[in-house]
């Protein structure tokens, strides 16, 4: 991804500030949009489009705090910059609790401005492909259909008893049915191995993720479970 | 309260263990010596007993001897017993031999009868011959001298005595023995005596009996000569209670209604006390004792001793009567013993006084010490004064005593002399009610009035009205313990007010009584007046930087030009990245844009530290880091450094935070540095150096602000108002710079350093690091 594909966002109440910074960027390179207000960037704004944002502090109407707010409500990744003339150790904190890659107070060296939108455009480059990693694996977990969904269920549930003998037993199937499910699971979920399946399980982050993606036992076959104990 | 002396117990002491003591020892040998006396009594008694019963048997002896004789020759026909001559010759010779024996005589079976008898006291004998020859009954009487010559001769055919009807004759008879009669009184000469027969066996048959007759008052006359005691007396009596033999003869012989004599039985005899002793031995139905009788009896208050002695004689069945008083032996020990006890109590007397006495001289240094003391703890007496004469032991009391009293007056007397020249107003008030008892001079020129005048008057009486509330309610002090420490105000008769510390605490004894309260007064009304001025002072220097205008202003200013000089700075660094990228080589462009950009990011750095200085927590004392505020303050003098060439340095180790008004201290660094800096004027000093310095001493942080220039001048005095080395100053400056240290709990103070130059130091409260995060949040929100 080249430069030319990442948007600087810049918000600040200041023309003159906002036309200096943007002259800094454009010499970069850079494309930037810049807002007068928060209000007015949320409306311009593209999500999809990798950006990062460089926010002052101290903005009349909706403040940069409550902007960093909203965004992170919005689960955009969007990496902030803050630019205050309310230089306070206090500001800073909460700004960084926040999530903000920095906090600069003004006036400040556009060197060390270039240092941060660096480090912000790789965060947010390195966030968006885990992103869509992630998405890419939770389609492949949508291909599959209910028997194949309970059989990944049983399999990460009882994670010793994998053969197709002890998944027919406890599915109440015959074992060539069991292979013939776990062929086209490997397949679809694009994997080699039931191996892979844990590696490819382990690269979501945590169970929840695979809860969502492929539901729970209960949900899913509500006479099986029970018959099988039974 | 009881109190002791010596005297009475060491009197009643010493007599009486005196006393005791003699009168055990009296007792004592009393008991023993009547023990004694009586054992001694009692065998004098028995050795009268048994000297009297010897003398009775030997007194009977020749009479009982004469009478065997008689028998004895009858019975060999050596004197044949119809031969009444012989007979008579025979029984003659008998009695002149036996001086006792008063009369003898034969009587025969056929009644013929041989008397011989003593006639009366003439010593002349008599003699009664009654023959039976040839049945003719003829009666001799012939009266003879001690030759046996007879002196007249007589016929007497009316006498019709017959032996063999007397009782002696038929008891010797029946008794075939010698047989004793009971003593009777003789009718021929009234005197007591005995009777023994024996009866004359002739070849074995019966021929008559011999009889004798004993007169035996001479066993009285042995008796009255025996001495007993001085007043004991012996008697003898019969086994049929009769007395027969006694000391006094007189009382033996009674004559019944018919005028024979007989003797008096025990119970009748003459002498009451013989009777009370013996009388109940011979009852009518008990007989004589069987063995001898010890007796101990009391007759008309007097003691006496007995003792009966029984013969032991078949032949004399008779028993000893012995008595005597008590008193004639143990008379002597009884009144040595009465003579001991008045000896004892006059001795145990004597001892008492004696021990009085010595108990008084004993006492009497003792006594002089008490009264000597009793005067000393009265005042009366100095206690240096030379002590009475007595013991080691109290002399080392005295001693102590003295010294302790010294010392009591001694700290009296500092006391008093603390009390009356006092700087403060001291007072001592009635703890009932509430009145001054005692004020000195400072106390009445605080509360303007005279010491007679306060002496009616109680505390809240001096207290403006305002104030009483802080006083506790009521004249009385109360129960517990009225401690305080307050500042009030006192209302003068003149009408002016003053301002007093008032400390009050209540003095109590042992037992926790209230004595007095105790009160000190101290004028604090200049006091007063100082602080106000100086909190008004302060209140005015902070009133501006308190107000949020001040701080609204700083950060409106701030935002303002921050926000050119971001623009300034940016454009700057814009135009050195377009420079650069252009590859320009390095020229006069490129610095002036260096030069732009740093200058404008110098003029946000100022902006930002007047900010800082300013915000709107500046009239709190918090925790803050004096290191950030120094750099801050350097900041802003900055410029005028430069302007005078000086060179600003910061010296500090590390981060530290103090205790107090940022702002104010900001205030306090500012004014002292620009001092430093403008100190510089008017000279020509090249190196020209202001150096902040900040240390660490343990609990407080000392802040130097030091230059190399002129140094203070001699004639002024530092920190007092409107003095000032500046041709422009006001001379304020470093008075509120002190107040404004002191009201945040540290000092300023100047030095002059070595080298030259001013040395300003301040210390202030060291505090903890303040975490930025938590305290600053707080701040903000």
């Amino acid at each position: 991804m080249s430069d030319a594909d990442f948007t600087v966002h810049l918000v600040d109440d200041d023309r003159d500030v906002r036309r200096a910074l943007s002259r800094a960027l454009l010499a970069r390179g850079m494309p930037v949009q810049d807002h007068a207000s928060a209000e007015a960037f949320l409306a311009a704004y593209d999500p999809a489009r990798p950006a990062c944002l460089i926010l002052d502090y101290g903005l009349p109407g909706m403040s940069g705090l409550d902007l960093q707010a909203e965004i992170a409500r919005r689960e955009d990744i969007l990496p902030i910059i803050f630019i205050t003339g309310h230089g306070g150790v206090a500001e800073a904190v909460r700004a960084m609790r926040g999530g903000a890659i920095d906090f600069l107070e003004k006036p400040f060296r556009q060197a060390a401005l270039m240092e941060r939108i660096d480090t912000a455009r790789s965060t947010a480059l390195r966030l968006r492909a885990a992103r869509d990693h992630q998405a890419a694996i939770a389609q492949r977990f949508a291909r599959l259909t209910e028997r194949e969904a309970e059989i990944v269920r049983q399999i990460f549930a009882h994670p010793a008893e994998t053969s197709s003998k002890e998944l027919a037993r406890r599915l109440d199937i015959s074992p060539r049915t069991v292979d013939h499910h776990r062929a086209r699971i490997l397949e679809k979920l694009n994997v080699a191995s039931v191996s892979g399946l844990f590696g490819l399980v382990a690269e979501l982050s945590g169970p929840g993720p695979l809860d969502q993606l492929i539901g729970t036992a209960a949900q899913a076959t509500p006479g099986q479970g029970q018959g099988e104990s039974a | 309260m009881v109190t002791k002396t010596l005297g009475v117990p060491l009197f009643l002491g010493l007599a009486g263990l005196q006393l005791v003591a003699v009168l055990a020892i009296v007792f004592s040998s009393y008991v023993t010596s009547e023990k004694v006396l009586m054992f001694h009594a009692r065998n004098l008694l028995r050795n009268v007993g048994f000297n009297t019963m010897e003398h009775s048997r030997s007194f009977l002896k020749p009479a009982h001897d004469g009478a065997e004789l008689a028998v004895r020759l009858a019975q060999n026909d050596i004197i044949a017993s119809d031969d009444p001559v012989l007979m008579e010759k025979l029984l003659f010779q008998q009695l002149q031999l036996a001086s006792q024996v008063s009369g003898m005589y034969f009587g025969a079976t056929d009644g013929s009868f041989v008397f011989v008898m003593r006639d009366g006291t003439t010593g002349n004998f008599r003699s009664k011959i009654i023959t039976m020859t040839g049945g003719q009954r003829k009666v001799h009487l012939i009266w003879r001298d001690s030759n046996f010559n007879a002196l007249h001769e007589l016929w007497d055919p009316a006498d019709d005595f017959d032996p063999r009807s007397r009782s002696w004759y038929q008891r010797a008879r029946a008794a075939s023995g010698a047989t004793w009669a009971d003593p009777y009184i003789f009718f021929s000469s009234h005197e007591p005596g005995i009777t023994l027969a024996a009866p004359v066996q002739e070849k074995g048959r019966f021929s008559g009996v011999v009889g004798v007759d004993i007169q035996i008052d001479e066993i009285s006359h042995f008796m009255s000569r025996l001495v007993i005691g001085k007043t004991g007396r012996a008697i003898i009596i019969n086994q049929n209670g009769d007395v027969i033999a006694g000391q006094n003869e007189g009382l033996l012989k009674a004559k019944d209604a018919s005028g024979n004599l007989h003797f008096y039985r025990i119970d009748s005899y003459g002498d009451p006390i013989a009777r009370a002793a013996f009388a109940n031995l011979f009852g009518p139905d008990t007989g004589p004792p069987a063995q001898e009788v010890d007796r101990h009896f009391t007759y008309q208050g007097r003691d006496y001793v007995a003792l009966a002695m029984p013969m032991s004689s078949e032949d004399l069945p008779w028993t000893i009567g012995v008595y005597a008083p008590e008193d004639d032996f143990i008379s002597e020990i009884k009144h040595n013993r009465t003579t001991n006890i008045w000896i004892a109590v006059a001795v145990a007397l004597c001892t008492g006084l004696a021990g009085l006495a010595l108990a008084n001289r004993i006492h009497r240094p003792v006594r002089a010490f008490a009264v000597r003391s009793a005067l000393v703890a009265q005042g009366e007496i100095d206690p240096d004064a030379p002590p009475p004469r007595t013991y080691r032991e109290l002399e080392a009391v005295n001693a102590a005593l003295t010294q302790q009293i010294r010392a009591r007056r001694e700290a009296e007397r500092q006391y008093g002399l603390t009390f009356e020249m006092s700087s403060r107003g001291m007072a001592q008030l009635d703890p009932v009610s509430g009145r001054f008892l005692r004020v000195n001079a400072r106390l009445c020129d605080i509360a303007g009035r005279s010491a007679e005048a306060l002496s009616r008057m109680t505390l809240a009486d001096l207290v403006l009205p305002a104030d009483r509330r802080i006083l506790p309610a009521g004249p009385e002090l109360p129960a517990s313990d009225f401690s305080t420490n307050q500042e009030l105000r006192l209302a003068r008769p003149d009408g002016t007010v003053v301002w007093v510390r008032l400390n009050a605490i209540s003095i109590r004894d042992s037992a926790g009584k209230a004595l007095h309260a105790m009160l000190t007064l101290e004028d604090v009304t200049h006091a007063h007046e100082q602080e106000s001025q100086l909190t008004q002072l302060s209140r005015d220097m902070t009133a501006l930087v308190r107000d949020n205008t001040m701080s609204q202003l700083a950060n409106g200013l701030a935002h303002e030009l921050n926000q050119p000089l971001v623009a300034i700075a940016q454009n700057a660094g814009t135009a050195l990245y377009l420079l650069q990228q252009r590859g320009d080589p390095p020229g006069p462009l490129q610095e002036t844009l260096v030069e732009i950009e740093g200058q404008a990011l110098r003029a946000g750095e100022v902006i930002n530290a007047l900010r800082a200085l300013l915000r709107p927590d500046a009239g709190t004392s918090a925790p803050f880091r004096i290191d950030s505020l120094a750099g801050q303050v350097l900041c802003l003098i900055q410029h005028e450094a430069d302007d005078a060439g000086v060179a600003l340095r910061l010296d500090c180790p590390g981060p530290l935070a103090v205790m107090g008004n940022r702002v104010q201290i900001a205030q306090v660094l500012v004014n002292l540095l620009r001092n430093a800096v403008e100190a510089f004027a008017g000279t020509d000093i090249p190196e020209r150096s202001v150096s902040l310095q900040l240390r660490s001493l343990g609990g407080r942080i000392r802040i130097a602000v030091q230059d190399n220039g002129p140094g203070v001048p001699r004639n002024l005095t530092l920190f007092s108002q409107f003095e000032t080395s500046k041709p422009e100053g006001l001379g304020l400056g470093l008075s509120i710079c002190r107040t404004l240290v002191q009201m945040n709990g540290g000092l300023l103070w100047h030095e002059g350093p070595a080298g030259g130059g001013a040395r300003f130091c301040l210390t202030l409260p060291a505090a903890d690091l303040p975490a930025p995060d938590a305290t600053q949040t707080e701040d903000t929100a």
